[in-house]
């Protein structure tokens, strides 16, 4: 059997398989889970750019469950596997086997998405992969409420998704068309088609006004989950506008960059406003990623081919910084049982290790020459600047400016100060938590010295 | 004196046939049963009878002719129906090997074997008297149905089943007669002559037929009865009811609108129909926010989902058609599922249909709960089963046919219906109370039954088959 849907079944497969685990044990299924993350990873590597398809509809329109990685797909389905890997190695959640097999079920239908070559397929995992998430929020979430309004939110862009599937297949006669090049949609129906997609990956970016599911959200989740769907998740929508839009309805994007550049630049902003004023340390960097996806957003819709290659930088980056971020300050919630801001402070004289990661992690969050997310950065503001959008840079820098102030001000409240005497200080990170969060840390550095493989596209 | 119906013309209701012996079958063996095997024998010998019409309506689904003088048309589009009804039938069968008291259960299966006579007939039925016959043959056995228990609700349940749908029945018989009046003939394929698209009278006797069936299907502002009478019923008479008595509404409905109107008249006369599905589906999605009743639930739901097939037929394009059979048979299979299961968990009284008992369901059955989660997401047009690609489906035919509001709104529809289905999800999967009342053992059929479907909800998302011959409908 060919390798890439032993990629996208393996951990579907695996998640189904972790009920027959023994329900208490906590080592067992994380270490299960694990090894399926690695092997996906193993995986994807070996499948490389090979394809695989299987016949699925041929009336109204042709579709096919057709899958394979694409350049930029193959590296967020590496990311995507990699925080999984990381997450899962040290969950240590309440019932751990079943949020284990969540995970795996989030990884699977994510790898669905990505490695998707059929509109129809990506529509139809894109529904998927709320479900990992929406049973996450129910079970480990703090209040069912949030999970509805994932839900709700998240699958009213799936609709929209879906009509415009449907009505894309109908004119152009097959979905079949990921990755293909040469097909352009035109006609009275293509601005409406747009429409439909647009308005789905905006809201699962999430971009301003379609945000205010993402805090409670991310606030919400137990740290391993929300740091793959912060890091992964949330660039469906970005991978959609380059994979989806930008290459089946170029003009479009085109004809209607201004509302979205006008979008991207409000959550820019707006993201880093309330990003530091926020004092759950969930929330802040929750809001700071919705300035940075409001970046990408801008970089997508500028259509410049540095501001795209900056983008897929930017969107890896960020995966892997706010994967670390929300990876550290679950570590941080599991020791002190708070995350508030206010409560916490002085970790970092008794805890290196926690202290460092978090460092590294917000100063590439902040945009720091030398790691991952200056470059994307840097790439998205020079690109943009050649499209001719001048005001949206200068907005990016002002947001840029005071993303080193949150960042700043979570790591000073959390690890330095006085020690607080109604805290009591716990362990520093044991040596498997260590192992977890350094390759996102490593591939931080890595990327942000050397970004040369990300940018052969 | 040759007589007046041939061979050809018996073989073409063998399938009826065959399942109203299987009723007196049902009824002789009854006579003959101990206590012990009063409850399965009926049921083995219905499943039996209806596998076996299912098997001979299979095999005419390739050979098209017509019977008795036009009044029955075999073979295709009747097939598939009558397939669909078979199903329906057999799966509601099966919950009788968990409900209702065993003394009853062979009178009950007979009467429902009957009623499925008349649906197989409305499947065929190509003169207004047949549909006449098939709607009566079908309607007597649910009233005497829906009553058979001891339950007030149940015989409120009757009563206002009798009196409505004999009122709808009325509206049917009276619009035939006026298309009889205008026409001359009773057979639909006389409908087609374009004289009548001008004629006032025929036009008031169609609006007419297709208010009766507008009811039948239980589409908005018609639609009143649906949960009142679901509640009541048996457990069994609400799965059969949901599917079967749609199925064969339906099939007279595309029937009339796809081969029975004169061109040039459908989009007026049928204009109307469109814009009831279309509110159809918010309001029956609407209506289910509040229920607390899986029974209520399903009747709100089905509103929609009527609404759903009549999206797909919008436009009267072949394809619209092939999609709505694709997605009636995915929803008589999410339904039957869920009915299924309902009645797995429920007693042998009081049926289990209140939502309340569903809870924690995920922890004391999780077989049965993964199982409702699989019907509820197809219900709702969730992945990966079919109820996703049914949609799909319908939402490219809505395109295709220029009727993209209808999809519009199928969307609106959905999303609402999402809150209903995920409230039951997560019902189940949340803690149990203290004071949970015990479930019921293991019971065979019904487990079953409920595995089988969702099965099949699944593989058909992944095999979408759809009947390529089903036209052409009258000759």
């Amino acid at each position: 059997m060919p390798l890439v849907p032993i990629v996208i079944l393996l951990p579907i497969v695996a998640a189904a398989l972790c009920f027959a685990l023994p329900r208490n044990d906590r080592v067992v299924s994380r270490t299960a889970g694990t090894a399926v993350a690695l092997a996906t990873i193993a995986a994807l590597v070996a499948a490389g750019d090979s394809q695989w398809s299987v016949r699925w509809l041929s009336r109204p329109f042709t579709a096919a469950f057709h899958f394979g990685a694409t350049p930029t797909s193959l590296w967020i389905a590496l990311l995507l596997a990699l925080c999984t890997a990381c997450a899962v190695a040290t969950t240590r959640v309440a019932r751990t086997r079943d949020f284990v097999a969540q995970m795996l079920l989030l990884e699977g239908t994510m790898l669905g998405l990505f490695l998707a070559r059929d509109l129809l397929v990506f529509a139809l995992f894109w529904d998927l992969m709320l479900l990992p998430v929406f049973f996450g929020l129910m079970g480990w979430g703090e209040h069912p409420a949030t999970a509805w309004r994932y839900f709700i939110y998240n699958f009213a862009g799936g609709l929209t998704l879906l009509l415009a599937t449907a009505a894309f297949g109908i004119i152009e006669g097959s979905t079949d068309v990921i990755g293909r090049s040469g097909v352009h949609l035109a006609g009275a129906w293509a601005p409406w088609i747009y429409a439909g997609f647009a308005f789905a990956f905006l809201v699962k970016t999430p971009i301003w006004p379609l945000h205010t599911w993402m805090p409670p959200t991310y606030a919400s989740l137990p740290a391993p989950m929300v740091s793959v769907v912060s890091a992964v998740q949330s660039k469906a929508g970005l991978y959609g506008f380059l994979a989806i839009a930008l290459a089946l309805l170029p003009d479009y994007v085109r004809e209607y960059a201004n509302p979205l550049i006008v979008l991207g630049a409000i959550s820019l902003i707006y993201g880093a406003v309330v990003a530091l004023v926020q004092t759950d340390a969930k929330r802040l960097v929750a809001y700071s990623s919705l300035s940075h996806l409001g970046l990408i957003v801008i970089a997508v819709a500028s259509g410049n081919r540095l501001a795209l290659a900056g983008a897929l930088v930017y969107i890896v980056a960020h995966g892997l910084f706010s994967a670390a971020l929300f990876l550290v300050l679950g570590y941080v919630e599991e020791r002190e049982e708070t995350r508030s801001l206010l409560r916490l402070g002085g970790l970092g004289w008794q805890n290196p290790r926690l202290a460092g990661a978090l460092c590294i992690a917000a100063l590439a969050a902040l945009g720091l020459p030398g790691l991952a997310g200056f470059v994307g950065e840097l790439l998205i503001l020079i690109g943009v600047y050649q499209a001719g959008y001048v005001w949206p840079v200068i907005v990016a820098l002002v947001a840029i400016v005071l993303a080193s102030a949150y960042m700043i001000r979570l790591y000073q409240d959390i690890m330095n100060g006085p020690q607080r005497s109604d805290v009591t200080v716990r362990a520093d990170l044991n040596w498997l938590e260590a192992l977890a969060v350094t390759p996102l840390l490593a591939a931080l550095v890595v990327i942000g010295v050397d970004p040369a493989p990300l940018l052969r596209l | 004196m040759t007589p007046p119906f041939g061979h050809a013309d018996w073989n073409a209701i063998l399938p009826v046939s065959i399942v109203a012996v299987a009723a007196l079958l049902v009824l002789v063996a009854d006579l003959f049963s101990g206590a012990r095997e009063q409850r399965y024998l009926p049921i083995a010998i219905a499943l039996a009878g209806t596998i076996v019409a299912a098997a001979f309506a299979a095999r005419q689904f390739g050979h098209h002719y017509d019977a008795f003088f036009g009044g029955f048309m075999v073979g295709g589009f009747a097939s598939v129906f009558q397939e669909i009804v078979l199903v329906a039938t057999a799966g509601s069968i099966v919950l009788y090997g968990a409900i209702g008291a065993a003394s009853r259960v062979a009178g009950m299966i007979a009467i429902m074997l009957w009623s499925a006579c008349g649906a197989m007939l409305m499947s065929g039925a190509a003169n207004l008297m047949m549909i006449f016959l098939g709607l009566e043959l079908l309607s007597l056995g649910l009233y005497a149905l829906c009553g058979a228990v001891d339950r007030k609700t149940a015989r409120e349940s009757a009563l206002k089943y009798l009196i409505l749908s004999s009122t709808a029945t009325g509206f049917l018989l009276f619009g035939s007669a006026l298309i009889f009046g205008a026409s001359g003939s009773v057979r639909l394929a006389d409908l087609t002559n374009p004289a009548l698209a001008a004629s006032t009278l025929f036009s008031l006797g169609a609006g007419m037929f297709l208010i009766g069936l507008v009811f039948k299907l239980s589409l908005v502002p018609f639609h009143t009865w649906t949960p009142d009478v679901f509640q009541g019923a048996p457990l069994p008479v609400t799965a059969f009811m949901s599917v079967a008595t749609k199925a064969g509404a339906l099939a007279v409905f595309a029937r009339f609108i796809y081969a029975a109107l004169p061109p040039g008249s459908a989009e007026r006369l049928l204009f109307p129909v469109w814009v009831v599905a279309g509110i159809s589906m918010i309001v029956g999605n609407v209506g289910m926010l509040a229920q607390h009743d899986l029974k209520r639930l399903l009747g709100f739901s089905g509103v929609a989902q009527v609404g759903y097939i009549l999206v797909a037929l919008a436009g009267t394009t072949a394809l619209g058609l092939r999609y709505a059979i694709y997605y009636l048979t995915a929803y008589a299979f999410m339904n039957l599922g869920a009915f299924a299961v309902a009645a797995a968990i429920s007693g042998e009284d009081e049926e289990g249909a209140r939502l309340e008992n569903y809870r924690g369901l995920g922890r004391r059955r999780p077989v049965l709960a993964a199982a409702m989660t699989i019907f509820l997401l197809a219900l709702a047009g969730l992945p990966p089963t079919a109820g996703f690609l049914g949609k799909i489906l319908i939402l490219s035919s809505s395109v295709a046919s220029g009727y993209i509001w209808l999809g519009a709104l199928l969307i609106v529809g959905t999303a609402i219906s999402l809150y209903a289905y995920a409230k039951v999800i997560r019902l189940m999967y949340e803690r149990a109370g203290e004071d949970v009342p015990g479930l019921r053992p293991f019971v065979p059929l019904a487990w079953v039954s409920a595995g089988v479907c969702a099965a099949l909800v699944i593989a058909m998302a992944f095999y979408p088959l759809t009947p390529s011959n089903v036209l052409p409908l009258v000759r």
